[in-house]
């Protein structure tokens, strides 16, 4: 495969460099004023040329070119060229576009063609704005500070603006941080105030002129690089985008000589002047749980502050940064998909950046950006504003997945603020496929209840266990036995209310009829004890004897109720006996009832055990 | 807690729970009780736990989980068996540390089995979260095994009373916090689960409880030293039965199976080797194992024999077979087969042992003898109630209960003797007091059941019996008959069973706070990072040692390797992930005294040591800006202890006392002392630093004491790195070529030379000359020389 895509990329680097016909320098077109800005405030070289090209000749120019100078070339991050036009009261974007010119492919000078939206005819002129950013093109100078220095660093450049034209008129302004000018090269004029130096007017200067520009001077910004960024951005329908971004940060500027002293440090207002301290990352606003954190748990010294317009971390590495020293963290959050997600019908659009803010005037040497997309998504396509390297996909893992979520890798080098621009992607996925994780879940939840239940329901041991089994069977028959029982107490129970009452109330006509239906009651219960202590004999005779005793004193207390029953019947009502002999009578019986009940309890007690 | 722990758990039943069907299953209702409380036991026990992870975050603690999660992340990474043949060439320079050979390797196992699991059914968590919450999940394990073993040694409500205690107990909480990523944390779980699987294979004689009792004992071998205490325990349990005469078949087949396998399965893993056949520490196992044939062979013979004849065997047996026992066990010791009993051992019975003969190990504070104050602090009301528990198991003994008596003695034994092993006695107070609190509530509640269900009819209570008799409760439970209740009434008044139950429940409420309490202020910190709290009360968080640490990883060379006291070993080598000297494992005694002698050197001696060791950086923990007291100059006596029991010529104790007898830092310290390596790299510049204007510069904190040695410059080393409050404070070893040499500015530089070289060259004369060119004479060879 590998050679397959070389050979195709081969084949179309040469198509594209054969059929594409180099542009030409067209000799009547000549730069009537530029007017350079170069700052050089931050860690960034940032130079704002606006040129007013002009047309002399007699054939109109479709396209201007634009050259840089292989130093600043091989440090361009970012160009961008911008039609102005005051009449109209606006600015237009162009299109730049790097490109070979005729009879100059073999100088260092690298080129740029802008395309014009209407071609420049004779006489007429056309400003543009050029916007051009470089990385790593101030050099710290010297090398290496101890502590308490401060940080120098070299600007080289060239006086004259690189130009494929004669420049008739140009002026260069250079933006400084610091008032401290070490030196500077004076091609006259040239003068310095307070933070910058003005070089020009320079008139009439031909084409690809060169004299080398040199500012030495203190700039204790902060130099920090990104070396890696890997961003990771994990979609879920769900209604949540999780951002996770991984970041290797260097301080690029002048290396720290010797030991660093942290009295000096905490003391010394002067000291460690080039280092950082902390820097501030910018969020979205709807930016929530931001957490910052590296391999060995949290950062403890970081603060998050929620603006109308954005959520801004203001981040404090463990340790300062020198010149020279890295660090590495993680900075995650998550942020509502609602606002980066449109969809219509099974059609989806994410809209999101592909870089973030770090810090400010921040260089990234390598980004990575991993996009993962739900599970089920499918034709996916990636729109990016400027060229990305779209690395090779891959799956993701996660909760609940079954066959993994596709993952973009997206990769790109040298990147500044100014790539803070949104990647358009869009895939198609089918919203029935939202369903799939909840049913896993039921389903996997359902199979577990059912083995559980076949696993309780169903015999498993391969040896049968006669003597538990033997064991539940009598428990079976002792629980139905002890429940009759209970309703034998209770009938006997309604007994002795019935015959309290005969006591009292004397009718002897409403006892027999309830006496009845108790003495049935008795009957049926007593037989059905019996039936079942025949059964219990075979398996637990031990239970069986109980039952037997249990019998045997329940006829007792039958006999002893039945005793009452004809005192109070034949003796009480008809006032056979006086007073005195009848609580003679009754009382040795209630004793003896009560004995029996006892006993009875007790055998129920024991087994019940 | 507390909650379902009623001594005897019949199930309580409304009137209206027999119309129910649900309700009227007693076993049902059991399990549902038991069932719940070990639940709540659970999330209870993980709850407390996580202090830590809510005050602080999701971080490993202390030293030696550190080092227990680097393996077990090495192991994730790079699989087991490239694990179980790790060489750490980090660890120990230049010895170096084979570590899948000097770990227990249970704990990285089992975490890194779950995260396995985890993995493979696609829940992405991280291992370090695994090792964090490994602890916590486990308490709840044990708080299960604890109440498997208390059931089957009294009963199912104990039970639930010592899963409650364990679940929440500070003596316990104190290794298994989340964070703290220790083998304790899943060796209790596995001393626990094997104490019950033997006394249920105890109870029951089968082989498969004994095997059980074996691979659970396998697991504890491969998690934590201390499975010494159940190869000894459970033989001398089984030595007692056969001194009381409980012989039975039972503890034959459970014995002898738990012993053989046992004895094959520890012998796999590779840190244990051979030695439960070598040293002294398993040789009892064996002899009881010796003992119990001998015995089963003596009841053998019983059968044959006839009395008189029996007994002068006995005799003779007997004295034969344990004087055989004891002679071999001797006479390999001394042929050197077995290994005498080590040092930490030793100490076990005499606690001045180690402070003489191994500073090493008195040096470290969880070996030192435990105070009163913290068996009350560990234990509680625990530590009151746990004698009941063990007189009710004493007055009702048998087989299982002779082994929770010898398991509560030896534990509290031990447990006197080192405060570390306060965790070893926690299990079986928290099985004892269980038992006690089940058996003093089951005596005051029980009898309150029958008055409280006539309390609780409304209709007419007590006035008179009979009414209630329709209130039957239960099926087959019958009514007490009168005089059965006047019996009752005959017995403690309901008053002083409701002040009884009261002040039980009273204590235990104050139990749980006091748990909560302790867990929350003294057990609860991750040490690694610290937090003050202001005035205002707002919390002030010390991230030094990990601001150091990364600083360390981050910016210092791969390979570098950096020399502090032991302590800090693990931590360096888990966060900064560089190569260290000396570490927590303490294997090799010269070296750590080598390290200590370097500290202990002035700067040029220890500058000698640290070039021959290859030492790139020095880091020191250093507490006197912010008063943290367990810094380096106050382990510094320790450091002197260990390498003057290497170096005696050259480090004596007594040059770092005053001639009182003192350990000053201030001005009247000793010289040698304010001159050593670890003064000047604690102070170096705090003679300048003051805390605010008004302080006199160079007041410790720790100390309080102004330092006696103020304005000294390093010549070996410089200044690294020091974090935001100077607790850790990083040194660089200078090359040999950079020290010594002051700086000189650039116009002061003159190069002096002796024979001074003036060039002819002038503006006119550009041509240059060659010293001592060789004179070319024209049209003659030059002579051959030889």
């Amino acid at each position: 495969m590998a050679w397959l895509r070389f050979a195709v990329v081969a084949l179309v680097l040469f198509c594209g460099s054969s059929l594409a016909a180099p542009d030409t320098i067209n000799p009547s077109v000549r730069v009537k004023q530029a007017d350079r800005l170069v700052d050089l405030a931050s860690q960034l070289v940032k130079i704002n040329t606006q040129l007013v090209f002009e047309n002399t000749g007699s054939d109109a120019a479709r396209y201007v070119l634009v050259a840089l100078d292989e130093s600043h070339a091989n440090t361009l991050a970012y160009i961008n060229a911008i039609l102005v036009e005051p009449n109209k009261g606006g600015v237009k974007p162009l299109k730049v576009e790097e490109t070979t010119v005729q009879n100059h492919e073999k100088s260092s000078n690298r080129f740029y063609r802008i395309d014009l939206k209407t071609p420049l005819t004779t006489g007429k002129s056309v400003t543009i704005t050029l916007e051009c950013i470089h990385t790593h093109h101030l050099e710290p100078f010297p090398r290496e500070i101890t502590q308490k220095e401060k940080q120098l660093v070299k600007y080289t450049g060239n006086h004259y603006i690189v130009s494929p034209y004669t420049v008739v008129k140009q002026k260069t302004t250079v933006n400084l941080s610091a008032r401290n000018i070490e030196s500077y090269t004076k091609l006259k004029p040239v003068t310095q105030t307070d933070m910058s130096l003005n070089y020009g007017p320079y008139e009439n200067i031909p084409p690809f002129s060169e004299d080398p520009m040199l500012i030495h001077c203190e700039n204790n910004t902060p130099f920090l690089t990104v070396r890696n960024l890997l961003r990771q951005i994990e979609v879920s329908h769900w209604g949540n985008i999780a951002i996770e971004e991984t970041v290797d940060l260097e301080h690029t500027g002048a290396i720290l000589k010797g030991s660093f002293s942290r009295y000096e440090y905490q003391r010394e207002s002067g000291s460690g002047l080039s280092s950082v301290k902390n820097f501030k990352t910018i969020l979205p606003a709807s930016a929530t749980d931001a957490y910052y954190r590296d391999d060995i748990g949290n950062i403890s010294t970081s603060n998050m502050r929620v603006l109308s317009d954005a959520v801004e971390l203001n981040l404090r590495p463990r340790f300062p940064l020198f010149g020279g020293w890295k660090t590495h963290y993680v900075v995650g959050y998550n942020v509502p998909s609602y606002e980066y997600l449109y969809n219509s019908g099974d059609q989806y659009i994410l809209k999101i950046r592909f870089i973030d803010h770090i810090f400010d005037d921040m260089i990234v040497d390598d980004a990575v950006t991993r996009i993962i997309l739900p599970e089920g998504c499918h034709n996916i396509q990636v729109k990016s504003p400027y060229p990305i390297d779209r690395l090779p996909d891959s799956l993701h893992f996660t909760y609940l997945d079954t066959k993994g979520r596709p993952v973009i890798v997206l990769h790109k080098e040298n990147l500044i603020e100014h790539h803070i621009q949104d990647l358009e992607i869009s895939y198609s996925f089918p919203r029935i496929l939202m369903l799939q994780e909840p049913l896993l879940l039921i389903v996997a939840l359902f199979l577990l209840f059912v083995l559980v239940i076949i696993y309780v329901r169903l015999d498993f041991s391969i040896s049968k266990d006669e003597a538990s089994e033997n064991k539940l069977r009598i428990a079976g028959f002792v629980e139905k036995i002890l429940s009759h029982q209970l309703k034998r107490i209770n009938a006997y129970d309604a007994y002795d209310e019935q015959l309290n009452k005969l006591k009292q109330v004397k009718d002897v006509n409403s006892f027999n009829s309830s006496l009845r239906t108790i003495t049935n009651d008795l009957k049926n219960e007593t037989q059905a004890i019996a039936d079942l202590q025949a059964k219990l004999k075979t398996d637990g005779p031990e239970s069986a004897e109980k039952v037997a005793e249990l019998q045997k004193l329940d006829k007792a207390l039958k006999e002893l109720l039945n005793q009452q029953q004809t005192l109070y019947v034949e003796k009480l009502i008809p006032a056979k006996i006086n007073r005195t002999a009848f609580v003679e009578a009754d009382g040795p019986l209630s004793k003896k009832k009560a004995d029996i009940r006892e006993k009875i309890t007790a055998l129920v007690k024991s087994l019940q055990n | 807690m507390g909650m379902g722990g009623f001594g005897d758990p019949r199930p309580k039943r409304s009137h209206n729970a027999d119309k129910h069907g649900l309700f009227s299953n007693a076993s049902g209702w059991k399990s549902l009780i038991t069932f719940t409380v070990l639940a709540l036991a659970w999330i209870s026990g993980f709850a407390s736990r996580l202090f830590a992870v809510i005050r602080f975050e999701s971080i490993i603690h202390e030293f030696d989980p550190w080092f227990n999660y680097r393996s077990t992340a090495y192991m994730v990474q790079h699989g087991f068996y490239n694990f179980l043949n790790w060489f750490d060439e980090r660890a120990w320079y230049p010895l170096g540390r084979i570590v899948g050979g000097t770990v227990y390797p249970g704990l990285m196992i089992t975490s890194g089995s779950i995260h396995y699991i985890l993995h493979s059914l696609n829940i992405p968590v991280n291992i370090r979260d695994i090792c964090v919450f490994l602890a916590p999940i486990f308490s709840g394990l044990t708080a299960i095994s604890t109440y498997l073993l208390t059931k089957e040694i009294w009963s199912s409500g104990a039970g639930l009373f010592a899963a409650c205690f364990i679940a929440i107990v500070p003596g316990y909480i104190s290794r298994s916090v989340a964070g703290s990523y220790d083998n304790e944390g899943i060796a209790i779980f596995a001393l626990q689960i094997t104490y019950f699987l033997w006394v249920r294979s105890v109870k029951t004689g089968s082989i498969f409880w004994a095997c059980l009792t074996a691979l659970s004992y396998f697991y504890m071998v491969s998690a934590w030293g201390g499975y010494v205490f159940i190869i000894n325990l459970i033989p001398l349990h089984v030595f007692v039965l056969l001194l009381m005469g409980r012989y039975s078949s039972r503890l034959f087949t459970s014995y002898t199976t738990f012993y053989i396998m046992g004895l094959i399965m520890s012998m796999q893993i590779p840190f244990v080797g051979f030695q439960p056949i070598r040293t002294s520490e398993h040789m009892a196992a064996s002899g009881v194992f010796a003992l119990m044939m001998a015995v089963s062979f003596l009841k053998y013979v019983q059968t044959i024999l006839t009395k008189a004849e029996m007994r002068y065997f006995y005799m003779v047996a007997v004295v034969g077979a344990g004087s055989v026992v004891f002679f071999t066990v001797v006479l390999l010791t001394y042929a050197g087969v077995i290994a005498p009993w080590s040092g930490r051992f030793y100490s076990l019975w005499d606690t001045g042992y180690a402070k003489i003969h191994i500073p090493i190990i008195a040096s470290v504070s969880e070996h030192q003898p435990t105070t009163w104050f913290s068996f009350f602090f560990d234990l509680h009301i625990l530590v009151t109630t746990f004698p009941v528990g063990l007189w009710y198991c004493i007055k009702s003994i048998n087989d299982e209960r002779v082994f929770i008596v010898l398991y509560a003695v030896s534990a509290v034994y031990f447990a006197g003797v080192m405060v570390r092993l306060m965790l070893t006695l926690t299990p079986v107070v928290c099985v004892l007091s269980g038992i006690a609190f089940s058996h003093l509530l089951g005596l005051y509640l029980k009898e309150e059941e029958s008055p409280s269900s006539q309390d609780s009819d409304s209709e007419d209570d007590g006035s008179s019996d009979k009414s209630s008799r329709n209130l039957y409760d239960k099926a087959g439970k019958l009514r007490r008959m009168r005089h059965e209740q006047m019996k009752e009434s005959d017995g403690l008044g309901s008053n002083v069973r409701g002040i009884v139950v009261m002040a039980m429940l009273m204590m235990l409420m104050m139990f749980a706070v006091h748990c909560t309490w302790v867990t929350g202020n003294a057990y609860s910190s991750p040490s690694i990072v610290l937090a003050s709290y202001g005035q205002d009360g707002s919390r002030q968080i010390l991230d030094d040692f990990r601001e150091a640490y990364y600083w360390l990883s981050q910016n210092t060379h791969s390979d570098a390797r950096v020399m502090s006291w032991w302590d800090y070993g693990y931590q360096i080598a888990g966060m900064a992930n560089r190569t260290t000297l000396v570490d927590n494992n303490t294997w090799n005694n010269s070296h750590i005294a080598l390290v200590g002698k370097a500290m202990s050197s002035n700067e040029s001696e220890a500058y000698k040591i640290m070039t021959s060791l290859d030492v790139d950086y020095v880091l020191v923990i250093f507490g006197g800006v912010i008063g943290y007291s367990g810094d380096d100059i106050n382990k510094f006596l320790w450091m002197v202890r260990i390498a003057e029991g290497e170096h005696p010529k050259d480090i004596r104790e007594s040059d770092y006392f005053t001639e009182r007898g003192e350990f000053r830092v201030d001005s009247e310290g000793t010289p040698t002392l304010l001159n050593c390596l670890m003064y000047k790299l604690s102070y170096y510049r705090f003679g300048e630093f003051r805390m605010d204007y008004r302080s006199t510069p160079g007041f410790d904190r720790t100390r309080n004491v102004v330092i006696g040695n103020k304005n000294f410059d390093l010549t070996y080393l410089e200044e690294a790195y020091t974090t935001e409050h100077w607790l850790v404070r990083i040194y660089r070893v200078k090359k040999p070529d950079e020290f010594n040499r002051p700086r000189i500015p650039l116009s002061e530089r003159k190069i002096k030379r002796s024979k001074i070289f003036i060039t002819k060259k002038t503006n006119k004369r550009r041509k240059g000359t060659i010293k001592n060119k060789p004179t070319v004479v024209k049209g003659r060879k030059p002579t051959k020389t030889a």
